[in-house]
């Protein structure tokens, strides 16, 4: 149903867009192309996550808008002068519109939109950067992950949860964060297990399935039936191990079971924590090609949208009632779901 | 002893060489060479490291051409401008550093390079029968289908002999074929040789091993300084005589002048014991006195514990009990750089692991062991100048043979590599020198120079401790004998009276009974 | 003389050129073999060369690059393999960081704020190899195997100590999590250049002065020398009086505080603090420069700068349609290259070397005459 929603939102979107890339497309194309570049965060298109996430928002709008896409990719160990450069070089080359992926632009999107004031900037997952040029857009995934929380708890039967963050970064914690607090509001003594597979600068651990297993094994082998992977790419080995012991996982950033590269295991995964990074830029295209560009902080939550859970496969029908529930709750402000510990 | 012209009537020479001279930039390697191989004989060409040897034999396998003279094969000039001339010639090399693929077949490795076809297969039938004929017919003994890596040092080099029979070698060139043998498997090699020239065919046999010359050759051509110095027969010439021609002076011999002990004591080592890593005692209470002026010698068979002195002595390895004085001070604890520079200079057993940094400039070479002493160092200051200058006078005064101080020590001969050592141990005046096995693996006239510089040495009051395998060069060389067995000091001996045979069963403890 | 040292300039200058040459055809050929013209490769590259904020961003990077490479080499003189100065350099830029932002710091003359945030980045390096040290010295554990592992507990320790309740500091509505920002009296100054908008380190003054010290120090003491021969033949050095347990201390804790230092031109010159985003992996770029330079000061400037430059190109090959991973082939066939060509020069040039001394003894002394 919530996912009925968002569907039913991003299709209302599709008509419109459709409608124009027949023919406000052309327009547009006769006008003056609109040029988008667009910089991604190490391992850029093809990581089965977050940057892959945000390149299907792009690819949408490039299909429906027509519009001239750059898109560039941050090396490991870079530093920010080279994400400058990144941002630059595309300001230089005429690229209007400039999506920087991620909150290690941070910086780099701060100094290059002061010096190109007509460029029209968007930076995801941080509202650091501020100036009249830059659209911060930040998702609250404590929110979602709370509602996947109340899942699992709900559907344990051990009472014995895990959480497995691919990464030890703030970004993570708040999943981490949100779910602890949505397991323990829907079952007050449950267990809720908690394993980072990698710590900063180690960004492995959000493209790594190997160590999903192993952390994943240990969790079940600890009591656990459920666990939530908020590991980008390492959730294949987790659920691959949840396969296998006859347990269940929880899928994390878009609806993973009906992801093609997780056909195999679908079965194990009840739901999935979505974080629709590709509404934002989608979105964020729309509304510069429509000169609707706005600055500052676009907050997606349960609210707004761009977070919500996931019942493809029926797996929580049977307890969807009480997670709505909790939604309805928290988009009315009664529960305030924390970001930190 | 002059070349003598064929005689009319007999066979031409195998190979004959004519006032052969290769110049390189600067310097003049062969000088008016002049060797007449007979054919169907062994004949040795002898001469000190860096006479020559090499130079001559690339030019006659064609992978140098010389700049005058004339090479004949069988009577006919030719001209080689590479190793297949020289092949196609009937002349092959085998060298002193096999080159066989270990994971190859003798077969294979045979006919590698020039492999047996068929039309374009391979036809190995052909070529197993042929080494297999060679192999009867030089009682070589070499079976085709082994690997390589299965065979020993003497039969690979039979291999290689093989190899070169295959592709049709009638005179054959042995560069120091016996270095890499054990005893056993020189003798096999002189009884293939001897059956090779039975054969009719000639053999070029490079050796400084005297004695194997002498065994196995039928003439011997010196030579000394890039030139031929003499052509003599075995029958006519002993190893000294050799030698002498070779250096081209009287052979030294390894002997003391009048006495020049004192009674000061220099060194005095009391009640050293060694335990090994193992727990073996290597050393077992060794107790000895050396005097200004006085070399002591130690005798002992290999492994009885002389590289363990040496190494207490040194300070690299620690005694377990005992005490080691110096010039009266005890240094039983004292680090190696301290007992350096208390004045012990060290001549080590092996120069390139403990003596040498063979990647290195010899000037750098000369700073090593004494990097806290002048004219080496200003403080923490390494005093560059200082030590080219003083790395000079060695290389004058010791007469190392090198074009110059910045060639890294790996370029030099053994010789003049351990001249270089000698030099530098006897700078900065020590008051002890410990050798050890001082002139292994030196030419001649590096041992010669290596002994007149220990004697020198003793005159100017040193203290020396001497360790050789060498008998002639200890019972020579020393004012005091003694013998190590088993970590234990277990006879002395006066030079004077010792005989080698003597010594040596002291040495396998065959002598304590008596 | 003269013509062997001529001859081994040219020598030395063949294996580098020639790797060059060699891997500048293999990237040829890959980007050939890809669909990618190799033509607007280097055309891109060219442009970029020409741009101002490359130029300075490659300097920059070849200052971090090259304080790294020299604590990797400082090592690989006595072949003692400090894997782990990425995990030193990690570490002393957070701590150090930590310190350079902290609020007492404010009332310190600049100067001494720079001197003691960059005095404790080298003590924290030289601190963290010393562990490794003491456990090649003490308990014979191979340096590689316990640098390797101290960059695993390197990167534990900055994580846990990045953390509100410790170190750090979070911004509101940012992902990102650093140390307190250091003040502008903890900054080293950048030095402008005309048509880029970023400055050049300050530190590149620490870099050229570190490069200059370890050609000093190698080269012309007593120091050096002892580790080199103890690189070159460990037991020629211990029957020299040298103590190879003494240098392994020293040659790590220095190898370690140059370590410590990689970090600074970043931190004090850009970053201002160490966050998420510092960027890792200097030390084993340090490692390939260090490779590439021979562990020559000279030479490493030269890999640095090539390095730094193949880096900061890579943006404007990405932007030009190549793909930027050409950048990661040509480093690492370049490494490969420069290692095989070094070994066919230097077998070479052992070999001259023979043959020059071999010509040489025609013309030495006889025996006669220097008994006489």
């Amino acid at each position: 149903m919530a996912l009925g929603l968002t569907l039913a939102a991003c299709g209302s979107k599709n008509d419109s867009g459709s409608g124009g890339t027949t023919t406000g497309g052309g327009t547009s194309q006769a006008a003056a192309k609109l040029k988008i570049g667009l910089a991604y965060d190490i391992g850029g298109r093809g990581d089965q996550s977050f940057n892959d996430s945000a390149a299907r928002g792009l690819d949408k709008a490039k299909s429906e808008f027509g519009i001239d896409v750059k898109e560039l990719e941050a090396a490991a160990g870079e530093t920010d002068a080279q994400k400058e450069d990144r941002l630059r070089q595309l300001a230089e080359g005429g690229y209007t519109t400039i999506i920087a992926v991620g909150f290690a632009y941070e910086t780099a999107v701060e100094k290059t939109a002061k010096d190109f004031p007509e460029v029209k900037f968007a930076i995801i997952d941080s509202a650091g950067p501020s100036a009249d040029n830059v659209a911060n857009l930040t998702f609250a995934e404590q929110e979602g992950s709370f509602l996947v929380g109340v899942a699992a708890a709900l559907k344990s039967k051990t009472g014995n949860v895990g959480f497995i963050g691919g990464v030890n970064v703030p970004l993570i914690q708040k999943f981490e964060v949100g779910f602890t607090a949505g397991v323990k509001a829907a079952k007050a003594d449950a267990t809720v297990q908690v394993k980072y597979l990698t710590q900063p600068p180690d960004f492995t651990g959000f493209n790594d399935p190997a160590k999903g297993e192993t952390a994943a094994k240990g969790m079940f082998d600890a009591g656990a039936d459920i666990v939530y992977a908020a590991a980008g790419g390492s959730g294949n080995g987790v659920f691959k191990t949840a396969k296998a012991n006859g347990k269940f996982g929880i899928g994390v950033d878009s609806d993973q079971y009906n992801l093609p590269a997780l056909a195999d295991v679908k079965d194990v995964i009840i739901t999935s924590m979505i974080k629709e990074v590709d509404v934002a830029v989608y979105d964020f295209i729309t509304s510069v090609k429509d000169g609707k560009f706005a600055k500052g902080e676009k907050v997606y939550d349960l609210k707004a949208g761009g977070i919500d859970y996931a019942t493809s496969g029926g797996k929580i029908d049977d307890i969807k009632s009480k997670i709505d529930e909790y939604k309805a709750k928290i988009t009315s402000g009664e529960i305030k779901v924390p970001s930190t510990k | 002893m002059s070349t003598e012209p064929p005689a009319g009537g007999a066979p031409a020479p195998a190979v004959q060489l004519s006032a052969i001279t290769k110049r390189f930039p600067g310097v003049v390697a062969n000088s008016d060479v002049n060797i007449t191989v007979r054919a169907g004989t062994v004949h040795a060409i002898v001469g000190e490291n860096g006479a020559g040897k090499s130079t001559l034999m690339k030019i006659l396998y064609g992978m140098q051409q010389p700049d005058e003279g004339t090479i004949a094969v069988n009577g006919a000039p030719v001209s080689f401008s590479s190793p297949a001339d020289a092949i196609r010639a009937g002349i092959g090399m085998v060298h002193q550093h096999f080159m066989l693929a270990d994971n190859l077949t003798v077969l294979e490795n045979v006919v590698l390079g020039s492999e047996p076809r068929k039309g374009v297969a391979l036809d190995f039938g052909t070529a197993r029968a042929r080494i297999a004929e060679i192999s009867a017919a030089y009682g070589l003994g070499v079976d085709p289908d082994r690997l390589v890596d299965d065979l020993g040092v003497g039969e690979r080099q039979r291999v290689e002999i093989l190899k070169v029979l295959y592709r049709g070698a009638r005179t054959l060139i042995l560069d120091e074929p016996t270095a890499v043998l054990v005893p056993q498997e020189v003798d096999e090699l002189f009884g293939n040789l001897r059956d090779l020239k039975a054969e009719g065919l000639t053999i070029l046999f490079i050796s400084h091993k005297l004695d194997e010359v002498l065994s196995v050759a039928d003439d011997i051509t010196v030579i000394r300084r890039g030139t031929t110095v003499a052509s003599v027969s075995p029958e006519g010439v002993t190893a000294r005589k050799l030698a002498e021609l070779m250096v081209g002076s009287a052979l030294p011999v390894p002997e003391l002048r009048e006495s020049t002990v004192t009674d000061d004591a220099v060194l005095t080592v009391s009640g050293l014991t060694v335990v090994g890593a193992d727990g073996r005692t290597v050393l077992d209470n060794v107790s000895f006195t050396i005097h200004a002026g006085e070399v002591l010698g130690i005798a002992g068979v290999e492994g009885n514990g002389q590289a363990e002195l040496v190494e207490a002595l040194m300070g690299i390895r620690s005694c377990n009990t005992g005490r080691i004085v110096l010039s009266g001070r005890d240094i039983t604890r004292a680090t190696t750089r301290h007992r350096r520079e208390a004045g012990i200079g060290y001549i080590p057993e092996d120069r390139h692991r403990q003596g040498l940094l063979l990647e290195a400039p010899l000037w750098e070479n000369r700073i090593l062991g004494h990097q806290t002493s002048a004219p080496n160092v200003r403080g923490p200051l390494l005093d560059r100048k200082g030590a080219k200058r003083d790395t000079e006078r060695i290389v004058d005064e010791y007469d190392v043979r090198t074009p110059g101080i910045d060639v890294n020590a790996s370029a030099l001969s053994g010789g003049n590599q351990q001249k270089l050592i000698v030099g530098r141990e006897m700078s900065g005046s020590p008051v002890l020198l410990i050798a050890s096995h001082p002139t292994r693996g030196v030419d001649v006239g590096a041992q010669a120079a290596i002994w007149e510089h220990i004697r020198r040495a003793r005159a100017e009051q040193l203290a020396v401790l001497l360790i050789s395998a060498d008998l002639d060069e200890l019972i020579g060389m020393s004012d005091t004998l003694s013998v190590i067995l088993r970590g234990r000091f277990v006879a002395d001996h006066d030079p004077a009276t010792v005989t080698p045979e003597q010594l040596g069963s002291a040495m396998t403890g065959a002598g304590r009974e008596d | 003389m003269r013509n062997l040292t001529a001859r081994s300039v040219l020598l030395g200058l063949a294996a580098p050129l020639g790797a060059l040459v060699f891997a500048a055809l293999v990237c040829g050929i890959i980007l050939a073999a890809t669909g990618n013209s190799p033509i607007d490769t280097v055309d891109a590259m060219a442009t970029a060369a020409q741009r101002p904020r490359t130029l300075v961003n490659s300097l920059n990077s070849a200052t971090v690059y090259y304080l790294a490479a020299v604590a990797v080499a400082i090592g690989f003189r006595m072949k003692l393999f400090n894997i782990g100065v990425d995990g030193q350099y990690r570490l002393a830029a957070m701590l150090s960081a930590a310190l350079a932002g902290a609020a007492f710091m404010d009332n310190l003359p600049s100067f001494l704020r720079i001197a003691l945030t960059i005095g404790v980045a080298m003590l924290v390096g030289a601190g963290w190899a010393g562990l490794a040290a003491l456990l090649k010295v003490t308990r014979g554990v191979s340096e590689v195997i316990s640098t390797i592992m101290l960059n695993a507990i390197a990167t534990y320790l900055v994580s846990y100590l990045l953390n509100p309740a410790r170190l750090a500091e979070t911004t509101p509505g940012s992902n990102n999590i650093g140390t307190a920002k250091i003040t502008e009296g903890g900054q080293v100054p950048g030095i402008e250049v005309s048509g880029s908008s970023t400055k050049v380190f300050g530190l590149v003054v620490l870099a050229a002065v570190v490069g200059f010290v370890y050609w000093f120090v190698l080269s012309r003491t007593k120091f050096g020398f002892e580790l080199k021969a103890t690189g070159l033949s460990e037991s020629a050095a211990v029957a020299s009086g040298v103590s190879v347990k003494k240098m392994v201390v020293i040659s790590m804790l220095l190898s370690g505080a140059v370590a410590g230092l990689v970090g600074m031109p970043q931190l004090l010159g850009s970053s201002y603090t160490y966050s998420l985003d510092f960027p890792p992996g200097l030390g084993f770029v340090g490692i390939a420069v260090a490779l590439l330079g021979r562990n020559h000061p000279v030479g490493m400037m030269v890999a640095a700068l090539l390095w730094g430059f193949l880096d900061n190109a890579a943006n404007a090959l990405d932007i030009s349609g190549v793909p930027r991973e050409i950048v990661l082939i040509m480093q690492g066939v370049i490494v490969l290259s420069v290692v095989v060509a070094y070994e066919l020069v230097r077998r070479y040039r052992v070999r001259a070397e023979q043959q020059a001394v071999g010509k040489a003894l025609g013309r030495t002394k006889t025996l006669e005459e220097v008994s006489a």
